[in-house]
Formats: C-alpha cells, structure tokens, sequence
C-alpha cells in the first residue's frame, strides 16, 4: 500500500482550511488540502453580501470575491486542493485515509489542520420532514450556486445573521419572505442586517416558533405561534401563512467527529462538542491542530485569521519558522482576531442584553424587538445629524466591528476612529460632495444621503439598492419606512451605477422634506 | 414547477449551459448538464424525491451540500444517490425511492 507524505494536510478548503494552507505554504511547506465537496471555498461562495470588518479582514468585499482571492493565493503558494475527497479517517499518528471516487487512499501527515467547519442545526416541528422543509444553508446554495429559486413563498425560521442574510438574499433572488420568526425576545443577529430586511416590508414575530408546516406531499403553509415563558405555544396566538418553503436557521453545530477519532481531547460547551485547543488550533495530541467553525461557531472573517494562526504554528512546530518569526506573526493575528471579537456581539456577551453602546446611548429595543430602528428613537445616534446641503444620515445603531465607511470619504465626514467597534460619526464641520461611496461602501446598507429643499417642499434621500429590475430615472413609485410600510409616493431622480459600488445601486427618490428622515426603501408602485 | 433565476443583482447573468435531457419516472425531461439532479428536478416541479420505508412519508431536499442523506433517489438503477450533489448526465434515468428500492 502506497501512503503518499506531506508536511501538512488540510481536512477542508474553506475559509480557515485555505488560509492556514497557504500561511504555511510560504514557509516553504508542502501542503495538500482535502474537500468533500466539488467546488472550495466551503461555504464563501454563497456568501454574496459585503462583508464586515476592516480593511486587514477584507471588509465590504462580498464573500464570494473573498473566496476566488483564497484560492488565487492558494495557488500561487503551490498548494495542492484535492477535491471531491471525503476525509473518512484521521488517526493520532496523523495518518489520514480519504476516500476519492471508490478508492481509499493513505496520506501521512507531520502535522494535520483540521478545518471542517460546521453543520446546520434543525428543529422538529409537526411536518418538519415534508419537502420544502429546507435548511438556509441549501437557499444560498439553491439561489446562488445553481441558479434556481429555493421558493416562491417563504418563511424564515430564526433571526441571527444567517436568517437575516438568507432573508435579504432570498428577495434579491427574486422570492417573497412572507415573515421571519425567532422562539427568542429579541433578534439576535447585526440590527443592520434585520433593519435591510425589515425595510423591504418583512414582518419580524419574535418570540414566536413554527407549530406545524402544512401540506400532505409537500409544504402549503405554515402555522407559527407566539411561545409563552415556559416556551409552549400560547393557545390563539397562531397565524397561518400561505408559503412554499420553510427555511430554518436556526445554529450550527461544529463538526468535529475527525477529532474525535484522532482521539484528541474533547469538550461539550455550549456552542457544540469541540475540540479542546489553544489559541493557535493545538490539540491535545502534538501535530494535530483544529481552525475555524469545527473549534467554535464564529464568523468567516475570524476563521481565516484563525486558519493563518494555525498555519504559523505548523509551520513553527515542523521547524520552518523560529519561534521568534511565529510569536511576531501571531501578534500581529491576534490583534486582527481580536478587534473582531469586541463590541456587542463579541463572543462574551453571547447571550446576554446589552441596553447600551459603548458611547452610553441607549440601544433601540425597537430593532431588537421588530427588526428596524423607530423614527423616535434613530436621532440618538452620532451618524444621524440635520445639515443644511447634502450629508450622510448613518443609522449603525450598535457596535459592530465594521469601518469601511471611514475610509470611504474622501472628505473626512465620517469618524469612527481606532476603535472598529464604535459607532460612526457625522462630522458636521466637514463639506459633503454627494459622491455616495460612504452608502455602496456599508456592508449594513445602512448609509442614506439626505438633502433638504431641491425643489420648494421636496427634498431628495439616496439609498442602497441591490434588487432587479433597477428602477428608472422618472419613475413614480412609493417609499416605505424603516418599517417597510408605505409612507408617501416618490419619483426616483437619479440612479447611480459604478464600479466601486460593486453592484450596490445607489438610488436617489424625491420626497416632501418632512418624510426625508422616514423614507428608507423604494417599491415600485 | 420552481423558477429558474437568469438575471441576478449582483451575481448577475447566469452562464449559459449545455441542455440535456433525462428520464424521471419514466419520462423526459429537460435540464442543464453537471447540475446537481435535484436542481433540474426542482426547476421541473419534482419535490419529493423519496417515500420512507415504513411509514411512505415523503422526503425531498434539505440540506442541499450532501450531507442529510433526504434527497436520496435511483440513479441509473443505484439506489442511495445523493441528487444534490451529484451532476447530471445526458440520458439518466433517475427514480423515485420507496425504502430502498424502486416501486415494485
């Protein structure tokens, strides 16, 4: 039996999988990574939405361009990607056996990443197992991987960013999200993200979870109820709507069954079964590492960097790098990793309410509670400001890692400083020249530019627009709130496309001047 | 029937593909060569894939990556053939599964 020797071996060619491989292959090792499925990438070539952070964590880059640059650069380093190889076994001594079409083949490995991320969690409802019963996982993967509606009518169980995306996702696809519903109080994903869904008009039932999904051969319906304190269904709370599709997001859970085989120490948390690391992905058993969503449920932006941590490592504990070279490089990633875990979301708070930013302002109970920000409580905020001309109105609410928007004026109008996680600030001193890039640049879609008195009594609000068909300059049509209601009709005056927006259309409408704080959305009537 | 979607906002127009047909069930149908089977049954109106052994409950696509095993279906006469995964080819018959078999 042939068993081919590498230095390194990847179990999975996502984001981590990648970018550990290629840390480790400009040390000069001799990598190969292994993926079950047909295509790398894992899960980033579904991701079509801009992604947070700064710019070290390739922020306002939509997830799939993340993933093409991963794998130039795993190429360019000579990294091998082996795919449609299922990894069946892993043994302490860091032998691997994969299976590739019928046949199993034999690697050894010096050291062994384990990336394999995660796996969706369901919930049993009556009729959970009817057709049309999907996970969000298969939506993105239906709508744009393979070019085909997961639905016409569809109901999205679950409110943290993986409902949320999907959600938004699911109408660019051209579907209709009848309603998002969460058994908790309060939405748990970015309000940014429920506040671009919500707009479009998409009711949010908090506290409430599917009774039963309709339908003898398929689903018809669904039936959703509100949950009481001892999470039953209160009797007479139940509201059936017409849909196609149910679409659950509802957690992932690590999948680290390799792990266990390799016989490394495991832990039950909270967030999973998983391996027992240091915060460079070592395991208990020397040379067997782990990076990514298999060692704890986070985002793609901190698997890479955890997936680079890994990679130093390896590189350290197969002598390609002095251990000097590797402390230096993990500082240097640990920094960028750590600036992703602050603010609201950061992995501490999980679980927890939090009332106010760290500026002291109070968070709106509104967005947590029905998804968009009330018209009473948005002139809290540092971005929201009245100005005389043209200015950005920046309804980011919470603190999130995410900066672009800084960077993205050329007039220094938006300050949001070191801190990634603070809230963006209108500078009123400075001059606003109506260019738009701070609005294309928001991974939120959450920058609007205001400007009183175009015409007597009218005045015009520029937003994101990512749906088709783009609307047409002279168009009548009507312009929803942050609710997603109508609040007056409105004539689109301007419709900007540009490169740098990266197919964020930037749509101006003209409404009467009281309505420019109110009008967020444009439908066409 | 499940629309296909030909102009997307930002993924924007889907690349055009080879048409191909396939037999379901014993008749002809039309779709896209090297995608996944349970899309082209999907863009076609099929939605269950499967009826369970012992109970005959109908089972289509979930997890859709290969992973849940639901939208198992005979394939070219192998049972167990995971649809969302797996490309489709001019001229293959696929079946729907009863238990593990075809319908007797």
């Amino acid at each position: 039996m042939k068993i081919e020797r590498y230095d390194m071996i990847v179990v999975g060619a996502g984001p981590a999988g990648l970018s550990a491989a290629i840390e480790a292959a400009k040390q000069g090792l001799k990598t190969i990574v292994f993926d079950e499925n047909e295509r790398p990438g894992g899960q980033l070539f579904k991701q079509i939405h801009k992604f947070f952070g700064s710019k070290e964590h390739k922020a306002k880059v939509r997830g799939f361009k993340i993933g093409e640059e991963l794998l130039e650069e795993a190429h360019r380093y000579g990294v091998e990607v082996i795919l449609n190889a299922t990894v069946i076994g892993l043994y302490p001594q860091k032998e691997v056996t994969v299976k590739i079409g019928e046949e199993l083949r034999h690697y050894k490995g010096d050291a062994v990443l384990v990336a394999t991320g995660a796996s969706e969690n369901m919930v049993n409802f009556e009729g959970w197992t009817l057709p049309g019963v999907i996970g969000a996982g298969a939506a993105q993967t239906m709508m744009n991987l393979h070019h085909i509606k997961p639905g016409k009518k569809v109901l999205m169980l679950g409110s943290g960013n993986v409902g949320l995306v999907v959600s938004f996702q699911l109408m660019q696809a051209g579907c209709e999200v009848v309603a998002l519903a969460d058994a908790a109080p309060r939405v748990g994903g970015y309000g940014v993200h429920a506040a671009k869904v919500a707009r479009c008009g998409v009711p949010f039932y908090l506290s409430h979870t599917i009774v039963k999904a309709e339908g003898t051969d398929h689903v018809t319906g669904v039936v959703i109820g509100q949950v009481g304190a001892d999470w039953n269904i209160i009797p007479g709370t139940e509201k059936h709507f017409d849909v196609d599709t149910i679409c659950l997001a509802v957690g992932l859970s690590p999948m680290a069954q390799l792990l266990k085989q390799a016989e490394v120490q495991m832990a039950d948390t909270k967030g999973g079964y998983v391996p027992v690391c240091t915060k460079d992905g070592a395991t208990s058993v020397p040379g067997i590492y782990a990076a990514g969503d298999v060692s704890g449920i986070e985002e793609a932006s901190s698997a890479m960097i955890e997936g680079r941590m890994s990679g130093a490592a390896i590189a350290c504990y197969l002598g390609y790098m002095s251990e000097g070279e590797k402390n230096a490089r993990m500082k240097e990633l640990e920094a960028q990793l750590d600036t992703l875990r602050q603010g609201m979301f950061a992995p501490k708070n999980r679980g927890k309410l939090v009332e106010k930013t760290d500026e002291g302002i109070a968070v709106s109970m509104n967005l947590l509670e029905n998804g968009f920000v009330a018209d009473d409580e948005i002139e809290r905020y540092p971005g929201v400001t009245h100005q005389k001309g043209i200015h950005p109105v920046i309804e980011c609410t919470q603190n999130i890692p995410c900066n672009p928007c800084q960077d993205a004026c050329p007039k220094g109008c938006i300050r949001i400083g070191k801190n990634i996680t603070s809230l963006p600030a209108v500078e009123g001193k400075k001059e606003c020249v109506g260019c738009g890039m701070c609005v294309a640049s928001c991974s939120g879609q959450a920058i609007f530019l205001v400007k009183e008195d175009v015409e007597p009594g009218f005045g015009e609000v520029t937003l994101p627009y990512e749906f088709l068909p783009v609307p047409e300059v002279g168009e009548r049509g009507l312009a929803l709130g942050r609710d997603g209601r109508e609040v007056c009709s409105c004539e689109v005056t301007k419709v900007s496309k540009a490169p740098a927006f990266d197919y964020t259309n930037l749509l101006t409408i003209k409404v009467p001047n009281e309505m420019l704080m109110t009008a967020r959305f444009y439908k066409k009537a | 029937m499940m629309e296909r979607i030909a102009n997307h906002p930002i993924l924007g127009e889907t690349p055009k593909r080879e048409k191909i047909t396939f037999i379901y069930d014993g008749k002809e149908y039309e779709g896209y060569k090297g995608e996944p089977i349970a899309t082209a049954l999907k863009a076609n109106g099929v939605m269950t894939h499967r009826y369970t052994a012992r109970t005959h409950e109908p089972r289509g696509v979930f997890c859709a990556i290969g992973r849940c095993t639901d939208c198992v279906m005979i394939v070219d006469g192998k049972p167990n053939i995971r649809t969302c995964i797996t490309p489709l080819e001019q001229g293959m018959v696929i079946e729907t599964q009863y238990g593990v078999t075809a319908q007797q």
